[in-house]
């Protein structure tokens, strides 16, 4: 157990190496003109685009929440067996008077 | 006392956030000062985490998604520290598109690899690290067990295991809980010692 232990260390000690033995990266200007020259064809960031970014940011946001609320609604509509249209059509025939009122008020 | 020099510098030096003031008002040539002072600084991320012939290209997103993402850069953290988040994530980014693509190859481990790395480990040898050619093995052998890896539990094993990040710093930079972070790391150590195993 402790050979194994110290093969693993030692493993882990030369992974660390070669990891962090990458050589050095350098960009010549020509790179540094591509990006500026990418960004400036992308023109300023204006006000419509900074609240479009941040009304885009909360949106992702709260999706994966809308998108369990979903499922979580049509889990229950499908459990609890509700069928508008049939209620609708039962209401019809039990009480025309409060049908009237439910169609035109919303009640 | 204040040395004259120093402060003159700092006077004429424009901050990061008088920077990123400045272009979000539409000063986009501004940009390059930040692009000039954090090249280094994101191109010491990137390689770390991306093959070599694709530095500069994901350093390019990097400072491309910065620029855009200006608008939502809080003062909070220091400008450089979100320009990390900025850049971890694009790595991982480039390695979904990759994972999704399939362009990681699935070949075993090569015989002469297997062989150095049993004799490096067991210390038999005799070779030490700062050979060019256990060098080269060995960052060969990383880089063959790290594609093996999906690309969340890669990043996670980079910036936890070979990195030494605490599990908050790697969860910060990536944008994960750290609950999720540590269950990964831990995949990751497993799958990392069966393949080399």
């Amino acid at each position: 157990m402790k050979s194994l232990k110290k093969d693993y260390a030692r493993l882990k000690d030369l992974l660390m190496r070669a990891y962090h033995e990458k050589g050095k990266s350098e960009v010549d200007e020509l790179w540094q003109m591509r990006v500026m020259s990418h960004i400036r064809s992308l023109g300023p960031i204006t006000s419509r685009k900074r609240y479009f970014m941040l009304f885009e940011q909360s949106v992702w946001r709260l999706a994966p929440v809308t998108c369990l609320l979903i499922l979580v609604l049509a889990a229950l509509l499908i459990t609890l067996d509700f069928i508008p249209d049939y209620e609708m059509v039962k209401l019809l025939i039990d009480d025309p008077v409060e049908f009237t009122f439910v169609q035109l008020f919303g009640l | 006392m204040n040395d004259p020099e120093s402060v003159n510098n700092s006077l004429s030096k424009p901050s990061d956030a008088e920077i990123v003031r400045r272009v979000i008002e539409g000063d986009i040539n501004a940009f390059e000062s930040l692009l000039v002072r954090y090249k280094g600084h994101v191109l010491e991320v990137v390689k770390r985490h991306v093959p070599y012939n694709e530095v500069e290209e994901t350093a390019h997103d990097v400072f491309v998604r910065a620029y855009l993402s200006l608008p939502t850069f809080e003062k909070r953290s220091s400008f450089k520290q979100w320009l990390s988040t900025i850049a971890v994530r694009a790595c991982h980014d480039f390695w979904r598109k990759r994972y999704r693509s399939r362009e990681v190859p699935m070949s075993s481990l090569a015989e002469e690899h297997q062989e150095w790395l049993e004799k490096v480990v067991s210390n038999r040898s005799g070779q030490s690290f700062d050979d060019r050619n256990s060098q080269k093995k060995a960052r060969e052998l990383l880089d063959w067990a790290l594609d093996r890896l999906s690309p969340g539990d890669r990043m996670v094993l980079e910036l936890v295991y070979l990195e030494g990040l605490s599990g908050r710093e790697a969860a910060d930079l990536l944008g994960w809980s750290v609950a999720n972070v540590k269950v990964r790391s831990l995949r990751a150590r497993r799958k990392l010692r069966d393949l080399l195993a």
